[in-house]
Parts: structure tokens; sequence; C-alpha cells
């Protein structure tokens, strides 16, 4: 089972650093639940605990919604832009 | 009255007389309702994740106010009939951890806004150009 896991189990990096709130608009926050195709991450792969992944899911969509961070990221913006967007 | 905060992309064919004519419409809705204006936070001209109405870059602007939410109907309602505003959106504090928050970025939104501020307003004192 232990070979199976891609991901090494970490502590929630938001405790970690003592965050109350996530801001939407603060990227450098967010990044650490993206994936590289800007896909939400779970859980089981980032370590986050649960109330600081309802925060970033909730950020992370607002996000989204106006336009920061791209909803979906296809083979053309592959190519066009890797990891711009996020400073 | 609570605490919100409006982020507005604005369409970035517009002038820079045009934009900042923008925001103060926004505001100026705001204070009509009773509103009061905090404190604004531009975060200048950036590319878009997507493109919105065929643009693919946007102005942001997020402005901090309290009102009462009869204010952010009406803000929303006018934003909605407005063309040169690519998206909009509220985002109400409520509960004091968010509040606290609230706080924390109305003081980094004045700070730089002052420092802005001091650095630009003996410069720009140009006409607004009229909007046909």
């Amino acid at each position: 089972m232990a070979e199976r896991r891609k991901f090494k189990k970490r502590y929630c990096r938001y405790c970690e650093q003592k965050v109350e709130f996530i801001d939407y608009k603060d990227l450098n926050m967010l990044k650490y639940s993206l994936s590289e195709r800007y896909k939400i991450m779970p859980r089981r792969l980032t370590g986050n605990c649960k109330k600081h992944q309802e925060m970033v899911t909730t950020a992370i969509k607002r996000a989204r919604q106006t336009a920061l961070i791209p909803y979906i990221v296809d083979r053309k913006r592959v190519v066009e832009n890797p990891f711009e967007l996020i400073k | 009255m609570n605490h919100y905060e409006t982020l507005i992309v604005i369409k970035p064919t517009l002038t820079e007389e045009e934009i900042k004519a923008q925001i103060e419409r926004a505001k100026s809705i705001v204070t009509e309702q009773n509103g009061e204006i905090l404190a604004t936070d531009d975060m200048g001209m950036r590319k878009l994740a997507y493109p919105i109405e065929k643009q693919e870059r946007g102005y942001y602007s997020v402005i901090y106010f309290t009102a009462t939410g009869e204010a952010v109907h009406e803000l929303e309602r006018q934003m909605r009939y407005n063309e040169d505003v690519l998206r909009f959106m509220t985002v109400k504090y409520s509960s004091k951890k968010e509040i606290a928050q609230f706080e924390k970025m109305l003081a980094k939104a004045k700070k730089t806004e002052s420092s802005q501020s001091a650095e630009e307003s003996p410069a720009q004192e140009q006409s607004e150009k009229e909007e046909a």
C-alpha cells in the first residue's frame, strides 16, 4: 500500500502558518492546493486539514470566477503559458 | 451595516481616465446608498486567466466598504447594465475571523493607496473625456 502513494503525507500547510482566513486574491496562498492543470488538489494528497481545505476550495472557486486563475487548462493553453499566471 | 469587498474587472480598451471614472462611479453608487468607502486597492492591468468578452486583459480594482444589503443590490444591478465592466464580485465579511481579515486587508490597501497617491496626485489633473 505504501508504494502506491505518490505523494508524501504532509501536515496542513495552512495550519503550520496559522492562517485564519484565505483570501481569494492572494494567489500564493492558493497555489499549494492547485495541480499543474489548476485543479483543486484533494486532501489526501496535500494533507490539508478539513477546515482549511474548505476555505481553500471557496477561495479557488472565487478566484476562478474573477479570472484570476483558469477553470481548465487544455492542450492549447499548456503550451501557451505553463506557469506564468501564478507568480 | 455590513462589511463588503467588491472586485471589479474593467475593460482594457478604455483610456486611463475612463477607467478611473468607472471606479469613481462604482464608489458614488455606494455612497449614494449611505455606504461608506473604506479603501480602494487597484491591482492594475492583469492578464485574464481566460478570455472574457474576447478580451485577454482586464483592469482589476477592489473596493472595501461598509453598507447595507440594498446598497450592494443596487451596485450589482448597475454593474450588470454597464458594458465596460467585464466581471464583478462582492464578498461579505460577517464572522469575527472574517472581519479581522477584512481589517488586515484594509490596512494593506490603505498603505499602498497612500504611497501611490503621493506620487500620482500632483501630476494628473486632466479633464475627463466625455462618454458618447
